[in-house]
């Protein structure tokens, strides 16, 4: 019936559960129409990233890098970001640029607005004033030495708020934030919202350049940008909203911003994991907008239910799960398994952050379980904590594969990364409909592992 | 005209001294600019040297752990991201206590702002005891620079001298920041560099035959190192160091003992083997193993150096029989095919003649990320004339080579493949490889089904939606014959 906070002790970090701001950056930027993230920092700044997005999605990931070297450290960036502002404008036509921060930019102090500035100059006696206008080039501070990939997310989003939304006529639409989700769950969500008829603006939407179809006399080249992803004016349009919902209240600031500056009522979490998060999820959607939630969601919400009702207490009832990852994510998860009639017994994210503590606490009354939970750690405490205290069955990302493997654990995949199954990305875990994916995919799990042996079981 | 300047790249006309055209009529010399700065902006293939240093020499030990001295996201993405496998097998006999410990655990600092403003050498010595701590029975422990602390001016070495003292255990620190050099090779430079002063002559090993090599620039991409040990054994030619596949701390500082280095990958790793001959007079030799012809060719030459050559004729036959037939099928299926081999460095001259005339394709052109100029003199001296060598491409320039140049295959890494896969054509991963190993005999058959798999995936031919009646749907059985 409790909350036990397990601290770290030790000072290294053993197989991290969280990576840097510029990756978070680089992901949000993605979701934006005709947009090129710039990193302004080493060539592996961008190399790495795009190897992780690409394995993950099993798709394009194309960003531009200034190419810091020595010369740059000593001297400054300024010459790489205002070449490579204007290599980019003008090579590849973008609507948005992200100029992206990094450890090596932001220590050597460079004035990124300042550079924007300059390149804008130059760049307007190069291809005249009113292209260059057309471009919006926005700076996006991602210092990866502060916090996590998260935090890189949740300052683009913001940027976008305060760099380029823009008060005028009302729209009747509300604002989605997504958080780092995937394609599949964003996808899930745009259909609850048309199933209640409410328009809306997905700050930002990757749901298209990271799952795209493959059809190459549309696709279009040179530069290739893939389609979908939200316009820069859906972005400047965000500003007369009815109100954001930021899925993750760990990155909520977008919504916060566009509240304050622009009266936007802002909505920060639950992500709809599981039943009674989506619940929230409506009755938030319905607060903001006024509409009605139909039957025809209450019916999807039944089939959870039913599908729930039908397996839980059999297959699922106390069978104990470690789960890691982001931390709404890990959160939303914890309150899913609690509800399948499963225990959560160990959650833990990389990220530092109370107000997961607080979320886990709120779970482990629900549920009545011990919850341990460890907050900035690593897969390394997992795998040790593991080794006194077993688990029926891990949750999280593929980089537990080997642990998972060797302490014979089945592991459900689900979150970032997965690069050792496919289609992951495509699957949603959020809604009513996510949660039917997502419990039968643990159920099957448990049944693999723990009836197969005794298969007569499963006869009826 | 032997340069190229592509039509995406006119804004940046400098690109244009990158691309070069072969013409059989140029001087030697006449080579793409290379080894120098990306153009800001650009959408590079290119990586950091922390990258050449960690990713590409250190990072296939097996007994090793290793710390990256950085904010968390250098760490993080040095996890699992090279395929290279190691066993628990040790020189001495004794078995190492996990199985690819190297693909199973990154070490980090985790440095946050405060450690940027006051230095991150406290936490670093604490890592390291931490390190030691839970994996006590590493052989040394590795540490890493990178632009964070190279920035900060954090003194890397005197923490592994200290604390090496300390814990009675090797503690080496690299100094590959990611802002050092244009390219992954200044960290390929600065780890062997390394490796070469501190270790070799340092260790004996624990036996030694008169047949004795290092195998040098051979990482165990998906096993390959395993084919050639196999090979060799069967010769009757010892490898006594790898460097670094597959391979444990202690081995690097034998690698004096040999009687002759075989250098495979010539760009990340030519250099300790030079630094080998001048030291120790222990000479080198270039070899190439991608295909059935160098594969033979080159362990004919080396075998002939210890006098074994009949044993190695015996093993080519033997292997050939064995690979000939599939072989020949494949070659079949392949003629004709054009190729783009978009590699990281060496690969482009590995593969481009044994594509050409073993498999009867068309090498349309190469490329290179991090090449230098003797690198890019092979490449041009293995293509016919009119074919592309580019130093540095960028993903635009690789849509316009696609569209201008009617390629079946591209031959890539994970950055390219989706790319290049929206463009409706194959990419076939060349970095880390589809279902190595990739090498000798049987590694070149695995590589001839890896593209004809490619190349002949039904999914290539439902591209498009037809709107007329169902068009004559290829006959796979009959074409197969």
């Amino acid at each position: 019936m409790s909350m036990n906070l397990i601290e770290k002790d030790r000072v290294a970090t053993i197989n991290p559960l969280k990576t840097c701001q510029p990756l978070g950056a680089m992901w949000a930027v993605t979701g934006i129409s005709r947009a090129v993230p710039l990193v302004h920092g080493s060539q592996g700044c961008s190399a790495f990233v795009r190897y992780c997005l690409s394995r993950h999605f099993r798709e394009p990931s194309e960003i531009a890098v200034t190419s810091l070297h020595e010369d740059a450290a000593v001297f400054g960036g300024r010459k790489n970001l205002v070449e490579g502002i204007q290599n980019v404008a003008i090579r590849l036509k973008p609507d948005f640029i992200g100029v992206i921060t990094t450890c090596s930019s932001e220590i050597i102090g460079d004035d990124v607005i300042g550079f924007i500035k300059t390149a804008k100059g130059e760049l307007k006696e190069k291809i005249g004033e009113e292209a260059v206008e057309k471009i919006k080039i926005i700076p996006i501070s991602t210092p990866s030495f502060v916090e996590t990939h998260l935090k890189g997310y949740d300052n683009t989003i913001k940027a976008l708020a305060d760099y380029v939304a823009e008060p005028s006529q009302p729209n009747e639409k509300i604002n989605i934030i997504p958080g780092m989700v995937n394609p599949g769950d964003i996808r899930e969500i745009k259909h609850m919202l048309r199933l209640m008829d409410i328009e809306s603006i997905v700050l930002a939407d990757i749901s298209d350049p990271f799952d795209a179809p493959l059809r190459p006399s549309t696709t279009e080249y040179k530069p290739y940008y893939p389609k979908g992803g939200t316009t820069v004016d859906e972005i400047v349009d965000s500003a007369n909203s009815v109100g954001t919902i930021s899925l993750t209240k760990y990155a909520g600031s977008g919504a916060l911003s566009l509240e304050k500056k622009y009266n936007v009522p802002a909505e920060l979490g639950p992500i709809p994991i599981g039943v009674r998060n989506t619940d929230q999820f409506l009755r938030n959607l319905k607060k903001l907008t006024g509409q009605d939630i139909p039957d025809s969601i209450l019916d999807e919400r039944g089939l959870l239910i039913d599908s729930m009702a039908d397996v839980a207490s059999r297959y699922l009832f106390d069978k104990t799960v470690a789960i890691y990852g982001d931390p709404e994510i890990t959160s939303g998860i914890a309150r899913f398994v609690g509800e399948l009639g499963m225990e959560p017994k160990l959650v833990l994210t990389g990220s530092k952050s109370q107000e997961f503590v607080k979320d886990i606490e709120k779970v482990a009354k629900e549920t009545g379980a011990e919850i341990d939970t460890m907050i900035d750690q690593d897969l390394r405490s997992m795998e040790v904590y593991l080794k006194d205290n077993p688990v029926d069955l891990m949750i999280g990302g593929s980089d537990a594969r080997l642990m998972a493997k060797e302490n014979d654990i089945p592991l459900v995949r689900v979150g970032y990364p997965v690069y050792d199954r496919v289609g992951y990305h495509r699957r949603p875990i959020v809604g009513y409909n996510g949660g039917i994916q997502l419990m039968d995919l643990i159920t099957n799990t448990v049944l693999e592992k723990y009836y197969e042996p005794e298969h007569w079981k499963l006869q009826q | 005209m032997p340069f190229k300047l592509f039509e995406v790249s006119k804004p940046i006309p400098e690109r244009k001294e990158h691309t070069y055209v072969k013409h059989c009529g140029d001087p030697e010399d006449c080579l793409p600019k290379c080894n120098s700065k990306t153009i800001p902006g650009s959408m590079t293939e290119r990586g950091c040297a922390f990258a050449g240093a960690k990713g590409v020499i250190t990072g296939a030990i097996k007994d090793v752990a290793h710390i990256v001295h950085s904010p968390v996201g250098c760490t993080a993405y040095g996890y699992g991201t090279k395929r290279y496998p190691t066993t628990t097998d040790m020189p001495d006999g004794s078995q190492f206590p996990i199985k690819d410990f190297n693909i199973k655990y990154i070490i980090g600092t985790d440095l946050q702002e405060s450690d940027v403003v006051f230095g991150g050498m406290k936490k670093l010595r604490q890592a390291i005891l931490d390190t030691n701590k839970e994996f006590p029975f590493v052989s040394a422990i590795y540490l890493y620079a990178t632009c964070t602390t190279g920035l900060i001016g954090d003194d890397l070495d005197a923490v592994a001298k200290e604390m090496e003292e300390e814990l009675g255990k090797p503690i080496i620190a690299f100094n590959a920041p990611g802002f050092a050099g244009p390219t992954q090779s200044k960290g390929h430079t600065i780890g062997n560099n390394v490796l070469f002063s501190k270790l070799v002559g340092t260790t004996e090993p624990p036996a030694t035959t008169p047949y004795d090599i290092n195998l040098i620039g051979e990482y165990n991409i998906d096993g390959d190192l395993w084919l050639l040990k196999d090979y060799f054994k069967e010769i009757g030619i010892n490898v006594l160091s790898t460097f670094t596949g597959d391979c444990c701390h202690d081995e690097i500082g034998w690698m004096h003992r040999a009687k002759l280095s075989v250098v495979r990958c010539q760009r990340s790793s030519t250099y300790i083997a030079k630094m080998i001959e001048d030291k120790y007079g222990i000479p080198y030799m270039k070899t190439d193993f991608f295909s059935t012809k160098y594969c033979a060719e080159n362990l004919k030459t080396v075998a002939r150096f210890f006098g074994l050559e009949d044993k190695a004729d015996e093993l080519i036959a033997k292997k050939m029989a064995e690979v000939g037939p599939e072989l020949e099928f494949y070659r079949k299926k392949l003629a004709g095919k054009k190729a783009f081999i978009f590699s990281g460095g060496p690969k482009s001259y590995h593969l481009s003649v044994p594509l050409q005339e073993e498999l009867d394709m068309d090498v349309t052109g190469v490329s290179s990320m991090f090449e230098h100029e003797d690198g890019f003199e092979k490449m041009k001296s293995r293509l016919d004339e009119g074919k592309l060598v580019i130093d540095d491409p960028n993903a635009l320039e690789l849509e316009e080579l696609i569209e201008d140049y009617d390629i079946d295959l591209i031959m890539g890494g994970v950055k390219e493949k989706y790319f290049v896969h929206k463009l409706g054509i194959p990419c076939l991963l060349i970095h880390s490889y589809e279902n190595g190993p990739y090498i000798g005999f049987e590694g070149f058959v695995n590589l001839a089904r890896d593209m004809y798999t490619a190349i002949y995936n039904p999914v290539w031919n439902m591209l498009e939606f037809e709107e007329t009646e169902e068009p004559d749907v290829p006959n796979v059985e009959e074409e197969a014959k």
